[in-house]
């Protein structure tokens, strides 16, 4: 029982770092590992999530209907923006650096001028529970569960839908899809408006467990690159090993060492990993495959 | 044995050994023209001596915050200048010189506290410091471009080295973080060096915000300007455009495209950490939050705002964007954030070459005009 | 091209001096000007657009009373933008452009250090109404928050009394942190207890899971959370929900970033938290200021410890000023030195120490109740700022200009 009390505490920390950094990048894996766009509005988008689901969930509306809600919000904003703004961008990825940072002030300070200075947290739901002598969170299980359900859905979009296929197909080699009849523009935004969309699930998922405020996106779009970078391009064969490997090396080193060695921990990983494998994850195992 | 064509081969032989009596100076002032800057001829020349003059007479029109101000922006200019060089110029971005920048900044205040100003010691200070924020910058450059790395990730590994280090800074409150005299003093940040001092028979002339430090600015600015008019117009910055515009390409040429990368990105990390050491001498002061994230991406704004791929743009734009957001700070309230923002989007949407260059290229079509 | 830039500066800030808070008519003399640096917009603004509004108040009695010594009031306000470097920008633009008398600055820590320097180049005067970490000797700024030892030498050990002698502290790894943290770990050992936990949170951390599971692993019998920012402010929503369910206690929360009423109850229940100055304060005092201040600012969201102590130090300036019958700054500091420069505020009556400059205050323990509601089970009266006076810091001798900690105390001599 001792055992089982100290393996299932082990478990629960992986799995906590594991799905916080699978959530928070699965929208920039799109956005940034897919189409090559570098969305420093990433944590923005979060933010409209979390923002959405708070107001709509204190309306009265279901928890998982409000996230719902606050990914479906996130989304349709994304999708503007590609259409005002990112969609004259594919050709001058660095430019997309000052242009989304550009729409992160607006949105943070908007946000703050309309919205006040915070806004009342929803409280998180579904209490806790004992294992051992120790007692968890049991909304962070859901979280975990969250992840794992994310990659899924997204690994069957991609690859068993024609959405998928076509999207897969125009980001790879636009000309040709073009020439095959797709309208590439359409596919860009709404790819982008999906990774949008995620974005702001991660907030709606991540909301009730934190504190709202207009910055709060920020907290994670270091972890949403550290994570894309090291998986590279590809998101299934990519992002998912990276944050396994990720979670690991945070868990353990917040573990022993502290929090401050859990954070630069990660950044050293970033580092090391693009120099010892420029692609990112995916490219090195897609290499080993040949 | 008089051979028809002697005269001939007389003829280059002067032509040469008379390119050979120009002295490296000529070559190098000759430089200041050339195919990699804006700006060329009597008219641009003429403007520029004018721009000087008019920035020399200006502290005698003005009251001496408005001369201290100006003075502050200029510190940031060579940071600017130095990713213009790394961004534009070599097409390598950087999102990191604030590593480079907070490196020298500390340095300096860790050195000046140590061994105090003295015989103008402050100045072999900020010396060192410039020396290490740019072999820092060549150590990072080393890793990076012998290993491959391009594109994106660049921008990649300088942010993360930045954020490593503001990470790491931000926790060294405690007494136990101290080199010699010097506390690092975490995330309030290191106060109490001296600021830059020339020494002077009765008493050094200690250069506080004013017109002092305004007039060593402006000559440091002009002189770093006119460096690399030539440095990017000699065949140094000829292989960091060729580069920029096709890597593979400039190796088959036989240019080892590595070596010349990690020299810009050190040039660059060198301007960073001369901007670092000013600042913390400015305003004696300097802390990790100088490293983070805002603060990294500043300058890319600046340069980008500007015109990247030229330096007297990146230099005017540094400038107009410092002023104008500083402008906007004091009048426009809360929206102030907001008009910078919406300044971002239409200077990428609308002027994708960058305001200044923009506006220089259009000048310069209408001065040729005239002239027709 | 430089050149119209640059007279744009000064032409700029001479359509600015003119557009300033106007005085009321009716004044002969010229206006005291009072220079206001802080942030209305990012990371802070949540906390510290209060301290505006009460500074705003303050100078509209004043003026409606007569002005200081028969001058008025002027306000020359800008926004820091949470950013150290506007706090060195408009530092120097109200010391040397603007020739305001006095300044009010800054919130974080961080921020007051990016300006002390440039303080003491231009040699103003400046306050600092802020609860902080403590130890900053320094002729040019008087401090009017609560430092450590008024809120720690209070609040321990009447947890300890509570609730038992095991403390665990998480802090943020910074400064203010780093020496709160130091101040318990003593305040714990002189009373007998023990430290079961010590934990150190880079700023910007907003997961704790990790942090939860060692303090259920611990033996402690409560928490001391002294976290910082939006981000770390996560750890109370979190704690709750894995059930932690141990008493907490705090000089940061509630008092400055009112958590208690933006978090869903019960997270933050069973928080202690030593406070000079909250809304919920019962004294007739506190409830005039309040009426006066939601007549003024009926939006505003909540009244902090921060908002009394800018409302304080108005009125302090107010008294120095006119009994020295100068704004000159030597002058001010003689009177300070007298030692019964005192105000009766919100927050009750309030003395400035002349060997440190920093203020004494009436101390209450707020506990935050199962539905957020505040009570207050104990109020120390008129605790004073004795750390740096006995330590050897004495500003009426001399200047050193410096912070210090209780691990780095000034030089004995």
């Amino acid at each position: 029982m001792e055992f089982f009390a100290a393996a299932f505490a082990m478990a629960y920390q992986f799995g906590d770092a594991f799905a916080f950094l699978v959530i928070s990048c699965a929208g920039l894996a799109i956005i940034f590992g897919m189409m090559g766009i570098i969305n420093l509005a990433h944590g923005e988008f979060i933010m409209c999530g979390a923002y959405v689901t708070a107001s709509t969930a204190r309306m009265g509306l279901p928890l998982p209907l409000a996230i719902l809600c606050g990914a479906l919000v996130a989304g349709i904003v994304g999708m503007l923006v590609e259409r005002i703004v990112i969609r004259h961008l594919y050709q001058r990825p660095l430019d997309s650096i000052i242009a989304t940072w550009g729409i992160s002030l607006i949105a943070t300070q908007g946000v703050l001028i309309v919205l006040g200075s915070t806004m009342q947290g929803i409280g998180t739901p579904l209490g806790s529970i004992e294992v051992g002598d120790r007692s968890y969170s049991a909304y962070r299980l859901v979280l975990m569960a969250a992840a794992v359900a994310l990659l899924i859905g997204l690994y069957f979009l991609f690859y068993h839908t024609r959405f998928g296929v076509i999207a897969r197909a125009t980001i790879q080699r636009p000309q040709m899809a073009q020439a095959l009849g797709v309208d590439t523009r359409r596919v860009y935004g709404l790819t982008f408006g999906l990774g949008a969309a995620l974005a702001g699930l991660a907030g709606g998922l991540y909301a009730p467990t934190m504190t709202m405020v207009p910055t709060m996106g920020a907290t994670f779009i270091v972890e949403s690159f550290v994570t894309v970078v090291v998986g590279g391009a590809d998101i299934f064969v990519g992002a998912a090993p990276a944050a396994v490997i990720l979670a690991a090396i945070r868990a353990s080193l917040t573990a022993w060492y502290g929090q401050l060695f859990g954070q630069i921990g990660l950044l050293i990983a970033v580092i090391v990993v693009i120099r010892v494998m420029p692609g990112g994850l995916s490219a090195w195992i897609k290499g080993t495959r040949q | 044995m008089d051979r028809p064509d002697t005269p001939h081969t007389d003829e280059p032989l002067v032509a040469e050994t008379q390119i050979e009596r120009r002295s490296a100076l000529a070559i190098w002032i000759s430089r200041l023209e050339g195919p990699q800057t804006m700006g060329r001829g009597p008219v641009f020349w003429a403007t520029a001596a004018l721009v000087v003059l008019a920035a020399i007479l200006y502290p005698l029109f003005s009251d001496p915050f408005a001369v201290g101000n100006s003075a502050y922006f200029m510190v940031w200019t060579f940071m600017a200048m130095g990713l213009g060089v790394v961004w534009g110029y070599t097409g390598a971005l950087s999102f990191g010189q604030t590593a480079f920048f907070g490196l020298a900044g500390y340095a300096y205040g860790v050195l000046t506290i140590n061994f105090g100003a003295a015989y103008g010691f402050t100045w072999i200070a900020l010396m060192i410091s410039v020396a290490l924020g740019g072999l820092f910058a060549m150590l990072i450059g080393y890793f990076m471009f012998y290993g491959r790395i391009k594109g994106v990730f660049v921008g990649i590994v300088t942010l993360s080295v930045t954020l490593v280090l503001e990470t790491f800074m931000a926790q060294t409150a405690g007494p136990q973080w101290r080199i010699g005299e010097a506390r690092l003093n975490g995330f309030n940040g290191m106060s109490g060096m001296p600021p830059l001092t020339i020494p002077w028979p009765g008493g050094d002339v200690l250069l506080y915000p004013g017109v002092g430090l305004y007039y060593v600015l402006l000559a440091m600015v002009v002189l770093c300007y006119l460096g690399l008019r030539m440095l990017l117009n000699a065949p140094f910055g000829n292989v960091l455009v060729a580069i920029r515009e096709n890597p593979e390409r400039a190796e088959m040429l036989g240019y080892d495209t590595r070596a010349y990368q990690m020299l810009s990105f050190a040039l660059g990390g060198a301007l960073a950490g001369l901007s670092g050491a000013l600042y913390t001498a400015w305003g004696q002061y300097i802390t990790p939050s100088s490293m983070g994230l805002t603060a990294a991406a500043l300058p890319i704004v600046w340069v980008a705002v500007g015109g990247r791929r030229d330096i007297t743009a990146t230099l005017l734009g540094t400038l107009a964007v410092l002023f104008a957001f500083q402008l906007l700070t004091v009048y426009g309230s809360q929206y102030a954030l907001i008009v910078m923002g919406a300044l971002l989007l239409f200077t990428v949407l609308l002027t994708p070459e960058g305001l200044i260059a923009t506006a220089m290229r259009w000048l310069g079509r209408l001065v040729g005009r005239a002239k027709r | 091209m430089i050149k119209t830039w640059k007279t744009g500066i000064s032409a700029a800030a001479l359509a600015g001096a003119a557009a300033l808070v106007a005085a009321g008519p009716g004044f002969a003399q010229d206006a005291i000007k009072i220079g206001v640096l802080e942030d209305q917009s990012g990371d802070f603004a949540a906390a510290t657009n209060v301290k505006v509004h009460a500074i705003e108040l303050a100078a509209e009695e004043i003026n409606a009373a007569g002005g200081i010594d028969g001058r008025p009031v002027e306000l020359v306000i800008y926004d820091t933008q949470s950013d150290n470097r506007r706090y060195q920008e408009f530092m120097r633009r109200v010391l040397q452009q603007d020739q305001v008398d006095v300044v009010f600055a800054g919130f974080s820590s961080a921020s007051r250090e990016a300006y002390r320097p440039i303080v003491n180049q231009f040699d103003g005067l400046a306050f600092y109404n802020n609860q902080y970490e403590g130890g900053v000797c320094d002729a040019n700024m008087i401090v009017t928050g609560a430092v450590p030892e008024q809120q720690f030498s209070t609040l321990i050990p009447w947890m300890m009394e509570t609730y038992g002698n095991n403390v665990y502290t998480i802090a943020a790894d910074y400064n203010f942190g780093q020496i709160s943290a130091e101040w318990v770990r003593q305040i714990v050992d002189e009373n007998g207890g023990a430290m079961v936990g010590e934990e150190f949170i880079p700023l910007g951390v907003s997961q704790f899971s990790q942090t939860i599971q060692n303090i259920q692993a611990s033996e402690a019998d409560f928490v001391v959370t002294l976290l910082v920012g939006a981000a770390q402010a996560s750890y109370y929503e979190q704690a709750a929900s894995a059930d932690v369910g141990l008493p907490m206690a705090s000089s940061v929360n509630v008092g400055q970033g009112y958590e208690h009423k933006r978090f869903t109850p019960p997270s933050l229940s069973q928080m202690y938290v030593t406070t000079n100055y909250i809304e919920e304060i019962d004294t007739p005092e506190s409830q005039a200021f309040l009426e006066k201040f939601r007549a003024k600012f009926p939006e505003e969201p909540y009244i902090n410890q921060e908002a009394a102590n800018s409302y304080i130090a108005m009125n302090l300036y107010k008294q120095l000023v006119e009994r020295a019958g100068t704004t000159e700054r030597e002058a001010l500091r003689e009177v300070i030195a007298e030692g019964d420069v005192c105000f009766d505020g919100p927050s009750g009556t309030v003395c400035l120490d002349p060997k440190s400059q920093h203020m004494s205050h009436t101390i209450f323990l707020a506990k935050v109740e199962e539905d957020h509601s505040i009570s207050f089970p104990r109020v120390w009266e008129n605790i004073a700022p004795y750390w740096l006076g006995d330590a050897g810091c004495d500003l009426t001798q001399n200047d050193p200009s410096a912070q210090y900690t209780p691990s780095n105390p000034p030089p004995a001599n």
